[in-house]
């Protein structure tokens, strides 16, 4: 008794955030309701099916993957490399950390206001300098055509979020033994070499972390998506979390917003899941 | 000695007031009364200048209500469908909206989220609007949802008369072909032919909806039939497309402000807005103030009249918002005429009254840039009073309540992008979206 007693505070916390909004979630998407009144009638699974045997769905995954595939390699590479070279004594390299987490810390509204302001087509800085240089004679259409909607998003979320993946990998760094470098050097290792068989697999665990975190948070990014590109041009860009939006407050449809959100959830932790077991086996190798 | 908290407050001090709070927080309704009473007000017109006008209609408001406190909140053009459907479903509703489209009124009406208008009305005066200017919001016979706070003509077609004569155009493009020759031979240097939207938003939609109409045809029968499968639509998209390469690479992201910026800055020799041109051209760009003029946009041949576009600003209640008679009381105060012409004149030519009394003021008439620009504002003000738009395309048609959810739904905006950027074959194009349209019609 006194042990259940002991452990109902956790379980309800847990209930309250976590269970009943999911189960509240599933319940919703099986009705069809309008949102600003949110009235609605039972339809069982009709909301899943007319989204399976829909394009969007099926597209907007895809853009999502796109999009939390690229965007997440570039943040990894750029991060791991900006760490390296903030591991080493640089000059000023108080400043330049400090500096380097700016984007970061930016509010995503300002990032996007600037960076749709140095895409313009008419004012833009890149316009401009390709130009300028002659790689283009007339101005680019970043935002609004295929494929460069798409590299645009990827690119500005790249340099948004890579200061998170220098934090977790510098950090990580500095408290690898200085010793096995110094091994590895008498035994002959050059730079590349000591990189691939010291700095890296120390940096596994943190990386798989990394990885872990920031593709959940790409795969359910919002904010940055929808201020560049609105999911534009057509459905090119729209990723899920667009389209639930669209649905429960473009169309007013909350019950297909929330199939949707429901859908992108299990999408997800299947994803995870695979990632997480494989992360497993080469650990228990 | 006394200790104190690091605020400064002594332990005594802070006990009393705590007592204090909690004493107020028991003491009955009536003790409580000294708390102001706030009215929320929402709107999507947001300049500078407008916001100075709404200051000074709330400041007159609370010193005629002592305890009343009004709160300005902005929405945006865009923003409003998804703000209003959370503010709705959460109940925690503005007191009073202004200057949506009337469409998306119609919409909320629909569904039983609104106070009927018909008090408002008769505080401002029936006898003071021009004649039907309220006919729109009579979807329920004998109750409004609403009234307009102005008119808009917002496919206005405006000129660089320099360009113009640089370019040999005498007259002003009548037809769609004139205007297409004129870009041709304006563009160049910098400038653009002109700033239509080619994105996927409402502008996209309103303005394609404009050329479908442009070339004779509609978008729904008078009884709300879909139409779009028509020569019309077909006409219209093929000469959205035609004029791409007459607009700025970066029109395929383009919203009203965008496609406004362009033509003010001068990147474009044509534009396409309300009157919101004037305002802005004097405070940013007054090097082309005397070369700006606007017409009718043009249409597909002149044996098609022009149809000018006015969503018909509006003002309304959400039926769960409190303190409704005190609402109501303000959205009546909206319109007396120290703080309606000073909203008027912040934007002069942009949104048009609605009030005969008003536009028959010497306070009105006596703003510089409705003095200098006389002939461009009488002809929106005609164009206006004349206007349509998808919630009730022509006189003859029934009002569509759907048109709100149909412009958020980006169905027509997603038409022209198929067609225009992805060169979708126009059948498909129109099979779809006439599809799409069926669907939304049905809920």
């Amino acid at each position: 008794m006194l042990g259940v007693m002991l452990i109902a505070p956790c379980v309800l916390i847990f209930c309250a955030v976590i269970v009943y909004p999911l189960v509240s979630a599933v319940y919703l998407s099986l009705f069809n309701i309008f949102t600003p009144t949110l009235q609605g009638n039972f339809v069982g699974l009709q909301n899943y099916a007319e989204l399976f045997a829909g394009e969007e769905f099926w597209r907007s995954l895809l853009n999502t993957l796109i999009w939390t595939v690229c965007t997440l390699f570039l943040q990894v590479v750029l991060g791991v490399a900006a760490a390296l070279m903030l591991h080493q004594a640089i000059v000023f390299r108080a400043l330049a950390r400090s500096l380097i987490l700016f984007p970061y810390f930016v509010s995503t509204v300002v990032a996007v206001l600037v960076w749709r302001w140095l895409f313009n087509d008419l004012y833009g800085i890149l316009n401009h300098l390709m130009m300028w240089s002659g790689l283009l004679q007339m101005p680019l259409d970043w935002l609004g055509s295929m494929p460069n909607a798409m590299v645009s998003i990827v690119l500005v979320g790249a340099w948004k979020y890579f200061p998170f993946v220098v934090i977790a990998i510098l950090a990580r760094l500095q408290t690898i033994p200085d010793q096995l470098y110094e091994a590895a050097t008498i035994d002959g290792a050059g730079a590349w070499s000591r990189f691939t068989d010291v700095t890296l697999p120390q940096l596994k665990d943190v990386l798989m972390v990394v990885v872990l975190l920031r593709a959940i948070w790409d795969f359910k990014e919002f904010d940055l998506i929808y201020l560049m590109t609105g999911g534009g041009p057509l459905i090119a860009t729209q990723t899920l979390p667009l389209m639930v939006y669209k649905e429960a407050f473009g169309l007013d449809a909350m019950g297909r917003a929330t199939a949707v959100a429901v859908a992108m959830m299990a999408v997800m932790l299947v994803f995870m899941v695979l990632y997480l077991r494989r992360m497993g086996k080469e650990e228990a190798r | 000695m006394t200790e104190t908290t690091r605020s400064g407050l002594s332990r005594r001090s802070l006990g009393t007031a705590l007592g204090a709070g909690a004493m107020a927080l028991a003491a009955p309704g009536g003790a409580r009364a000294q708390t102001p009473t706030t009215l929320r007000w929402w709107s999507p017109q947001t300049a500078p200048a407008q916001r100075e006008a709404y200051n000074f209609q709330i400041r007159t408001f609370e010193e005629a209500n002592p305890g009343v406190r009004v709160v300005f909140e902005a929405t945006s053009d865009e923003g409003y469908p998804a703000q209003m459907a959370a503010a709705f479903a959460s109940g925690q509703v503005p007191s009073v909206v202004t200057h949506l489209p009337h469409f998306a009124v119609a919409t909320y009406w629909q569904n039983g989220l609104l106070e009927p208008f018909n008090d408002v009305i008769d505080m401002i005066g029936t006898s003071n609007f021009y004649d039907g200017a309220n006919r729109i919001y009579e979807i329920t016979q004998g109750q409004y949802a609403g009234t307009g706070i102005g008119n808009s003509a917002a496919n206005m077609m405006w000129l660089r008369k320099d360009l113009m004569q640089r370019a040999n155009i005498a007259e002003a493009p009548r037809t769609w072909d004139q205007l297409r020759d004129a870009c041709r031979r304006m563009q160049g240097g910098g400038v653009f032919g002109a700033p239509l939207p080619y994105a996927r938003n409402s502008m996209t939609s309103l303005i394609f909806i404009c050329f479908v109409h442009g070339a004779g045809g509609n978008i729904f029968s008078p009884d709300l039939q879909v139409t779009v499968d028509s020569d019309a639509f077909r006409n219209a998209l093929e000469f959205y497309k035609s004029m791409r390469e007459l607009c700025p690479p970066g029109a395929t992201n383009y919203s009203w402000g965008e496609s406004l910026t362009a033509f003010v800055a001068g990147a474009t020799a044509t534009g396409i807005y309300t009157g919101r041109v004037l305002a802005n051209v004097a405070a940013q760009n007054p090097r082309i103030a005397d070369h700006v003029t606007c017409a009718r946009y043009p249409t597909i041949s002149t044996n098609v009249a022009p149809w000018t576009f006015n969503d018909f600003p509006s003002v309304m209640i959400p039926k769960v918002a409190p303190n409704i008679a005190l609402a109501k009381r303000f959205a009546a105060h909206l319109f007396r005429a120290d703080g309606y012409i000073r909203q008027l004149h912040a934007a002069p030519g942009h949104v048009l009254p609605v009030l005969k009394t008003i536009s028959a003021m010497p306070q009105y008439q006596e703003n510089a840039l409705i003095q200098k620009y006389r002939a461009e504002v009488d002809l929106m003000s005609e164009s206006a009073a004349a206007g349509h738009n998808l919630g009730w395309e022509s006189p003859r048609h029934r009002p569509n309540t759907a048109a709100g959810r149909i412009i958020a739904s980006h169905v027509l905006a997603e038409a022209v992008q198929r067609y225009v950027i992805n060169n979708e074959p126009m059948a498909a194009v129109v099979s779809t979206t006439a599809q799409r349209l069926e669907a939304l019609m049905r809920g």
